[in-house]
């Protein structure tokens, strides 16, 4: 036939298939209804993963400069830059100054702790700052009124009741309320957690309020704009401004490195349970495409008795497979966006950053396309056999076997690898991700294999008993086990490596509650400031537990003479070399248990003797006897390590990392820290009020609702965790419906046969039971052990916290497993024997 | 000749019926619930079939030919009148001894085979005594099967066998447990002239060698005048 000839018959081949998609079309594609299931809530659960990880990981990695404030970044503590440096720094771009500090402001009706930011006429130099009137916040700080003004985060007006222009006061300054603060571009090189809503004013009127002295516990913040077209000259240029005394040093990358790796952990969990889901929705929708063709393969033969080629029976199947994926994966693409857009505006609202629609709406389509080609893979799986079917089935009873073409076979494989690739290159953390996936791949294979071998063992048995022929002749089919093996199998594995890294996190999240957390914590407490406040609380029944210690920080530098970046052994300590870190003096020995040494005797007054904590030991291998350079209020010492601590962190109490005898510090500049409990909320509540009314300068945290609001934000983690693994479980259920559902209508039949011979609805079941029991041992086993390893390795690897797999995840795996079973015994024995008046003869007949 | 039933539970024992009498219907009705409403397909049946007899049943579609092969078979329960089947009173006969029945007096071969896809002929065959606890079952099928002529197809399972080794298979299962009662409902309805007739041919000789009864549902007319006997239904009811 030459191509003129091929031409019209082409034409006609598809004219014909447009009929009959159709006819299929106005028919209605029900038939697939499980099918759309497993697509659209893998979809979904894998489009809010992808939208709220990656996109948010993407629209952080975006906006580096913004974040840092600059393309190069300086913070001192305690002290500002010398004028000299900070000279030498303008010169090389455009310098902007902020000062950061915690502070109580003072409203008519009480007090707040606020996190306050002076800011000066070039801020911000990246990004801009949106405040409630939508003016320029150049122009309203600017105004010249009574008072200054100050911009407020809106919780600050709502816990005080106050409103715009309305007054306040900070340290020795009145300020009036210009406008509200409603997105702040560099919030997060902040970098700690905030005490209490923003309040920005003018960096040269909050250094005339009184708040910063000398020692006092600000941060100052140099960022620099570079104008000449190349920011990695810049960045040089200011690293080699490097004074002697420490500075943090940050650029843009450093910015998105911090705030992404953050992300990226707490996204992490995310990434596991969307792989997971993604696994458990393509197999269960292979299983539910499977079920579909088989429940066809009548009307499949008929088509080809009609004179349909094989091609034209794929591409009619693939076209309907087509329109369900569609809808399914529309399905759950509404329902990911719908879910994901609000939580996405609570969580930038909250991180301060701006999202668009276009970043959700790209992930969105980008989990629509990796699914596709994996619903391609799998969708073929299934088909493959439809195009095999011989025209001459119409005649015969019984259902035909389905055999996949090998060709067939392998294209999926490829499609099914190229889209779990996929899927693992694109969330944030594409190693854990692959890692996953080749979990994935391990599991299938001890499936493969366990099922297998199980086929082998059976096949070789000689049963006399009608049950164990039943099971020997179901299990013996080397493909038929190995399928509905790792079909049950993915989704143990899936559920049970989430739910496991889910109570790892959960618990994890709860130890993260402080249970000595101190009722109040009070900062920049003058030195002459200490001796009556301690005595106005020891006066106070309703107070105690008082705890007070020098506050000051210090920047490591040099370990035994090595700069502490090389002499860094442990890089997930590499925090402690990353900016200034808490230091205090102390004569006397804070009770903390000694891990070596000894303490410093009460009256040395020799050179600094230090004792730094366990963190910093197992960072930097140290031993009594080491020395150690640190920079504490611009001048660098070299001391001796005389012992090392040993503090519990999650009190919420002042700990620090490293402890220096007195001298000299009792005589630097520096304010205290103290710490209390309070036995009732009114002593506590009283002393707040005391303390604002006779030392303004003191910021006063309270703790309690500190507490209470991480306890909001755990519970909801822990919620939304526990709701992923819940959801994981559904997906999982429905996978195993649809691997159900694939041979019900052959177990119906060969039920019947069975009643007919005379077999017992119990027998029928038994032997059902019997057989499912062993794949879903199979199953629970391995699915269970390697979802128990690969959670493993994300809980301690990617996660980094303890592996604490609670009970539900060991009782998980055998209770899907028994689950499977009972289902499959229930659907393929009892439940496949016709039951009711005629329902036997329609069956016979039908 | 009387009969003593093994019951599964072990708990009741049925007499069978003296052995003229294999089967005997009397005003036997069946009706379906149907989203129009209840159906009435057997409106009134009195059969009595004596023992060794070949019966035929004729009528035309939807008389109610394999619903009376369901009553007799234990596989529907009558919703009116007597049914008892070789001495058991089928409406009062729990699943069990219905189950029990079939097992091992009763073989029943259908015009669409009903063979179980994943087994090979001679497993197939070999179903009933497996079921009641044969130890050689599988050696007994094969001898049923080579005696209907499937010798040679003993491992083949159904899907490479031809419409007529299909039915073979399935009437070697119906015998292999030497049932006293054979019900085919139009074993020859798939098959072609000549393969029907060598299908009905072994059926008979079975039939003749073991002794048993046999119902014989069919609609045509030359075979049912090779029975014994013919009894013609319509709309539910015996025609006279």
């Amino acid at each position: 036939m030459t191509a003129t000839d091929r031409a019209p018959a082409q034409a006609t081949q598809r004219f014909v298939l447009r009929q009959l998609i159709a006819a299929e079309w106005a028919a209605g594609i029900f038939g697939l209804r499980l099918f759309m299931a497993c697509v659209a809530i893998a979809t979904f659960m894998m489009g809010a993963v992808w939208a709220l990880g990656d996109g948010l990981s993407t629209m952080l990695g975006r906006g580096g400069a913004t974040f840092l404030g600059g393309d190069v970044a300086v913070t001192m503590t305690n002290v500002p830059l010398s004028e000299e440096t900070r000279d030498a720094i303008a010169g090389l771009g455009v310098l902007s100054e902020v000062a950061e500090l915690r502070s109580s402001a003072q409203f008519e009706d009480g007090r707040a702790a606020v996190e306050v930011k002076g800011v000066d006429a070039l801020y911000p130099l990246y990004g801009s700052v949106r405040v409630g009137s939508a003016r320029d916040l150049a122009d309203v700080l600017a105004e010249e009124g009574a008072h200054p003004g100050a911009v407020v985060e809106p919780s600050l007006l709502a816990r005080t009741g106050a409103e715009v222009g309305d007054v306040f006061r900070l340290g020795d300054r009145t300020f009036t309320i210009a406008d509200t603060l409603i997105l702040e571009p560099d919030r997060l090189s902040a970098g700690r957690f905030m005490v209490g809503p923003r309040v920005l004013v003018r960096l040269d009127v909050l250094q005339d309020s009184g708040l910063i002295q000398r020692g006092s516990l600000a941060e100052y913040r140099y960022r620099v704009k570079d104008e000449a077209g190349a920011p990695e000259l810049l960045v040089e240029a200011v690293r080699a401004l490097r004074p002697d005394y420490g500075w943090e040093f940050e650029t843009p990358s450093d910015a998105g490195d911090v705030v992404l790796r953050t992300v990226d952990r707490t996204t992490t969990f995310l990434g596991m349970a969307g792989i997971a889901a993604f696994a458990i929705g393509l197999s269960g929708a292979w299983a539910a495409a499977k079920a579909w063709v088989r429940r066809r393969a009548r009307t499949i033969a008929l088509y080809r008795l009609s004179g349909a080629t094989p091609g034209m029976v794929l591409a009619l199947h693939a076209a309907i497979m087509a329109m369900a994926s569609a809808a399914g994966l529309a399905l759950g693409l509404a329902a990911s966006a719908a879910v994901a857009a609000p939580l996405l505006e609570a969580i930038t609202a909250w991180l301060n950053v701006a999202w668009s629609a276009a970043d959700v709406l790209t992930q969105l389509l980008s989990v629509a396309g990796i699914f596709a080609i994996g619903l391609i893979g799998a969708g073929l799986l299934a088909l493959s056999g439809a195009a095999r079917i011989a025209p001459g089935a119409a005649m015969r009873s019984g259902d035909a076997p389905l055999r996949a073409d090998p060709r067939h076979a392998s294209i999926a494989v490829g499609f099914l690898t190229a889209s779990l690739a996929a899927a693992a290159l694109s969330l944030p953390i594409p190693g854990l991700a692959g890692l996953a996936t080749l979990g994935l791949g391990v599991a299938v294979g001890l499936l493969t294999l366990a099922a297998g071998a199980l086929a082998r063992l059976v096949a070789r048995r000689r049963p006399r008993s009608f049950i164990g022929g039943v099971v020997v002749q179901s299990l013996g089919d080397t493909g038929n086990t190995a399928t509905r093996a790792i079909a049950v199998g993915i989704g143990i594995f899936g559920v049970t490596a989430i739910v496991a890294a889910q109570s790892s996190l959960t618990r994890a999240l709860t130890d993260e509650i402080p249970d000595r957390a101190p009722a109040l914590v009070l900062l920049d407490v003058q030195p002459a400031q200490v001796a009556a406040i301690e005595d106005r609380i020891e006066r106070d029944p309703g107070l105690s537990g008082l705890q007070s210690s020098p506050f000051m920080r210090m920047t490591l530098t040099a370990v035994n003479g090595v700069p502490v970046e090389q002499a860094l052994i442990r890089q997930d300590k590499s925090w402690v070399i990353e900016g200034d870190r808490s230091f205090a003096w102390s004569a006397e020995p804070t009770g903390a248990e000694l891990l070596a040494g000894d303490w410093w005797a009460p009256d040395y007054s020799g050179p600094p003797l230090i004792s730094p904590e366990e963190d910093l030991m197992e960072a930097f291998d140290l031993k009594v006897g080491d020395t150690m350079t640190y920079s504490v209020l611009g001048r660098s010492f070299t001391s001796e390590v005389v012992n090392i601590r040993k503090e519990y962190h999650r009190t919420m109490r002042p700990e620090f990392l490293m402890l220096a005898s007195p001298d000299p510090f009792r005589g630097a500049p520096h304010t205290w820290i103290m710490s209390l409990q309070g036995e009732n909320d009114i002593a506590v509540d009283s002393l707040i009020r005391d303390l604002a009314a006779d030392y303004p300068n003191i910021t006063a945290i309270d703790a309690r609702r500190i507490v209470a609001q991480l306890r909001d934000v755990i519970s909801g983690a822990t919620f939304a965790s526990f709701l992923i693994a819940a959801l994981l479980v559904v997906a999982g259920a429905l996978s195993l419906a649809a691997l159900v559902a694939s041979d019900v209508d052959s177990r119906r039949q060969e039920a019947l046969v069975f009643s007919l011979v005379g077999a017992s609805r119990r027998e029928v079941a038994i032997a059902r039971l019997t057989e499912a029991a062993a794949i879903g041992l199979i199953a629970a086993v391995i699915g269970g052990l390697t979802g128990g390893v690969g959670g493993y390795f994300a809980v301690t690897a990617a996660l980094r916290i303890d592996w604490q797999p609670g009970l539900a995840a060991l009782i998980l795996p055998v209770a899907l497993g028994i689950a499977a079973s009972v289902a499959a015994g229930i659907v393929g024995g009892l439940g496949a024997a016709p039951r009711g008046r005629g329902q036997l003869i329609r069956q016979l007949t039908g | 000749m009387a009969l003593v039933l093994d019951l599964a539970d072990g708990a009741q024992r049925a007499q069978a019926a003296p052995a003229e009498t294999v089967v005997s219907l009397t005003q036997a009705r069946l009706s379906y619930p149907s989203p129009e409403g209840e159906v009435s397909v057997l409106r009134g049946i009195d059969i009595q079939l004596a023992a060794g007899e070949i019966t035929a049943v004729t009528g035309p579609s939807g008389s109610g030919k394999s619903s009376l092969i369901a009553v007799i078979g234990g596989l529907e329960k009558a919703t009116g009148g007597d049914v008892d089947v070789l001495g058991v009173d089928l409406n009062q006969a729990s699943e069990s001894v219905r189950t029990n029945l079939r097992r091992r007096d009763i073989g029943i071969v259908f015009q669409s085979f009903h063979l179980i896809p994943a087994m090979t002929a001679v497993q197939n065959a070999a179903l009933p005594m497996v079921l009641a606890g044969e130890t050689e079952a599988e050696t007994a099928a094969a001898r049923m099967l080579d005696r209907v002529g499937l010798g040679h197809r003993l491992t083949h399972r159904p899907s490479a066998l031809s419409g007529g080794e299909q039915q073979r298979v399935a009437i070697a299962r119906a015998f292999a447990a030497s049932p006293r009662l054979v019900l085919a409902d139009e074993p020859t309805g798939n098959l072609d002239q000549a393969t029907g007739d060598e299908v009905v041919r072994v059926m008979f000789d079975l039939v003749r060698e073991t002794g048993a009864s046999m119902l014989l549902v069919t609609h045509d007319p030359a075979l049912a005048e090779k029975c014994d006997r013919t009894i013609a239904i319509d709309s539910g009811l015996v025609r006279t």
